[in-house]
């Protein structure tokens, strides 16, 4: 894949740029600042990109925007987000377009190089990759309490993998059971919280988000 | 028969009010004067003829008259008050304006004037600079002196001409029932109106003179930068408690681990892989906690998108139904943004921890020389603030900015609290 990777601190560029080269991806274009980062995304227009929350000149949330534009501008454009916290109102924001390809990860999710450049996979293809600490507190909403209260411990759990952007092969390999089964399970949940099944991950996801925001307030 | 009884009763009820005073301007005094009175009939060294022996009435007189001059003060207020409607301000300071003491790493604990050994030693010595430096209390020991030379002989008038007239006619001679008629109409005569001097004597003297509201002023910027010394050396310490106790030590055992793994790594490799995801997840475990702590010292959204943002991400991470109202794009100056930031955060922990069922409707507003802030929820209201509480907290910290809290919490709900932060926004 050619990616682009925009972080401000070299030592975590460099280390990105390497672990993306380790697993045979092509780094074609790096970044520093918020405007760089912008004209990085237009001008090489990367199977995905890795993008840093904060970066300079004003140091708030200039890679944020910068990706959001270029998201804009190029519809769908895969973004994988990383950052030092993650934010329910940034995950909100990067997944309003409903055009998919969006991660938005912890930056400690490198550490597993594994699952990370699996996620960047998911991205590029067009899925999603949310942090599990996101999609806790999405799923933690007060309104949405008492109808997720309809589904038992173990779909919840498949709900939450669902909000990472995980596909049901992917959420049976996490959970030990087999696809079948978790097909079984996703059925009875979305008939539980009727929405429309989907067998497209990424439709699935914003499916459940969509969900999510209704029934806010 | 009206008009008489109306003149009997304004007659009766300002000699007892009249002798209430003349015995508050005098008391000090006669108490002071019983120990000397009675060493000079016992015949004692004591007696008016030497004045060295004057001393020994002084050594009552004057702790008498400190310990005193407190409460005679805010009685005299109060009857001010309740005898002729008229409200002295008292000016006393509050001991809830002072901070409260902070334990230092040290192990002294600092009140935001002195270091002390404990608690207690902090307290004590706040109080007696509050007690001992308050113009307020001073004022009152002036009044003892005034009110002594002017209430005293004033009020004193109708009783003492009532006792004369009484004993000018138990003797019985002509010139002195005459006399003891016009010591009745004196008496009479001063009675309803010696008492009202209270109140614009108690004005000129027990009042808060004018420049004192300047001086108080800088006073309390005075105790709000003790406080915020207090608050910031608190702050710092847990800081440096968390950053010691989680980060720092995972760390080194990261490290033990990298040094171990890197010993084992040619002999032992699966002990040494194991070794060194043992490292990999410390690193997880403390950049978690270093994510809290940041959280907690400035949240990053707050640099990021500034307060509006950042409280509507409080409202998404808020277990409670939280409805936000505000402006799109309103910076204000870094620290006011965090203390109201905080303060939101605050009043929405206390509706989650006593009505976590309750609605909540976070208002910001600018107008233009000040931001308002009103977090109403609809619980069972009963919220109070505390000194030392989570809202008294609030309270000082937007005190820093003048910025105040109001609490409006009937039984039944619902709880509105206003935050007011005066500036002008960028």
């Amino acid at each position: 894949m050619r990616v682009v990777v925009a972080e401000d601190l070299y030592l975590l560029r460099d280390g990105i740029v390497r672990l993306l080269e380790a697993y045979d991806h092509e780094v074609v274009a790096t970044a520093a600042t918020g405007p760089e980062t912008f004209e990085a995304l237009i001008g090489h227009r990367p199977d995905v990109a890795v993008v840093d929350v904060r970066m300079p000149p004003t140091n708030t949330d200039e890679g944020l925007t910068a990706a959001l534009r270029a998201r804009e501008q190029i519809a769908g454009l895969p973004v994988l987000v990383l950052s030092q916290h993650v934010e329910q109102l940034y995950a909100r924001e990067l997944l309003a377009d409903q055009a998919g390809g969006v991660g938005y990860l912890l930056k400690d999710s490198v550490f597993d190089a594994d699952q990370f450049i699996e996620a960047l996979e998911r991205v590029a293809g067009g899925g999603t990759a949310l942090d599990p600490a996101v999609v806790t507190r999405l799923l933690g909403r007060p309104a949405t309490a008492s109808r997720l209260a309809r589904l038992t411990g173990r779909e919840r759990s498949i709900l939450a993998l669902m909000a990472e952007g995980l596909s049901n092969a992917a959420i049976a390999g996490r959970l030990f059971l087999s696809e079948g089964t978790i097909s079984k399970y996703t059925t009875t949940m979305f008939d539980k919280l009727g929405l429309r099944d989907d067998d497209n991950a990424n439709r699935r996801v914003l499916a459940v988000l969509a969900y999510l925001d209704d029934t806010r307030g | 028969m009206r008009h008489t009884d109306a003149w009997l009763r304004s007659t009766g009820r300002g000699l007892v009010r009249s002798t209430v005073l003349a015995a508050l301007a005098w008391g000090v005094l006669a108490v002071s004067l019983v120990p000397a009175s009675v060493a000079a009939v016992s015949g004692s060294p004591w007696s008016w003829a030497n004045p060295w022996s004057w001393i020994g009435l002084l050594l009552f007189l004057i702790p008498l008259a400190l310990v005193l001059a407190r409460p005679i003060g805010m009685l005299s207020r109060r009857l001010a008050a309740r005898w002729l409607g008229v409200t002295i301000e008292d000016g006393y300071r509050r001991p809830e304006d002072a901070p409260q003491p902070v334990l230092l790493s040290t192990g002294y604990w600092w009140n935001g004037h002195s270091y002390e050994r404990s608690r207690r030693d902090a307290e004590l010595d706040q109080q007696w600079r509050r007690r001992i430096g308050d113009p307020a209390y001073w004022r009152d020991v002036r009044w003892l002196l005034v009110a002594a030379v002017t209430l005293g002989p004033l009020c004193a008038v109708p009783a003492a001409a009532l006792v004369g007239a009484v004993a000018a006619f138990t003797r019985g001679t002509p010139v002195a029932v005459l006399g003891g008629v016009l010591l009745t109409a004196v008496s009479a005569a001063s009675a309803p109106s010696a008492w009202r001097l209270l109140g614009p004597l108690g004005q000129r003297w027990l009042r808060l003179p004018a420049g004192a509201a300047a001086a108080e002023r800088v006073r309390e910027l005075e105790l709000e930068r003790a406080e915020m010394s207090t608050t910031q050396a608190a702050e710092l310490r847990r800081i440096e408690r968390d950053l010691h106790d989680g980060a720092q030590a995972r760390l080194v055992a990261v490290g033990l681990s990298l040094a171990a793994a890197e010993r084992l790594l040619e002999a032992d490799p699966v002990k040494a892989r194991a070794l060194l995801q043992e490292a990999r997840r410390g690193t997880s475990s403390s950049l978690a906690e270093l994510r809290e702590l940041v959280r907690g010292v400035h949240p990053p959204v707050l640099v990021e998108r500034g307060v509006v943002e950042a409280v509507r991400a409080l409202a998404l991470d808020s277990p409670l139904d939280v409805r936000v109202e505000a402006p799109d794009r309103l910076r204000l100056d870094g620290p006011v943004e965090a203390a109201l930031y905080f303060g939101v955060a605050e009043l929405l922990a206390n509706v989650a921890k006593h009505a976590p069922a309750a609605r909540v409707q976070v208002r910001i507003r600018d107008r233009g020389t000040e931001v308002e802030v009103d977090v109403e929820d609809d619980g069972p209201g009963g919220a109070r603030v505390v000194p030392g509480g989570g809202l008294d907290g609030i309270r000082r910290r937007l005190g820093a900015f003048d910025g105040s809290l109001a609490v409006s919490s009937p039984l039944g709900g619902p709880t509105t609290s206003r935050m007011v932060v005066p500036c002008a926004s960028s």
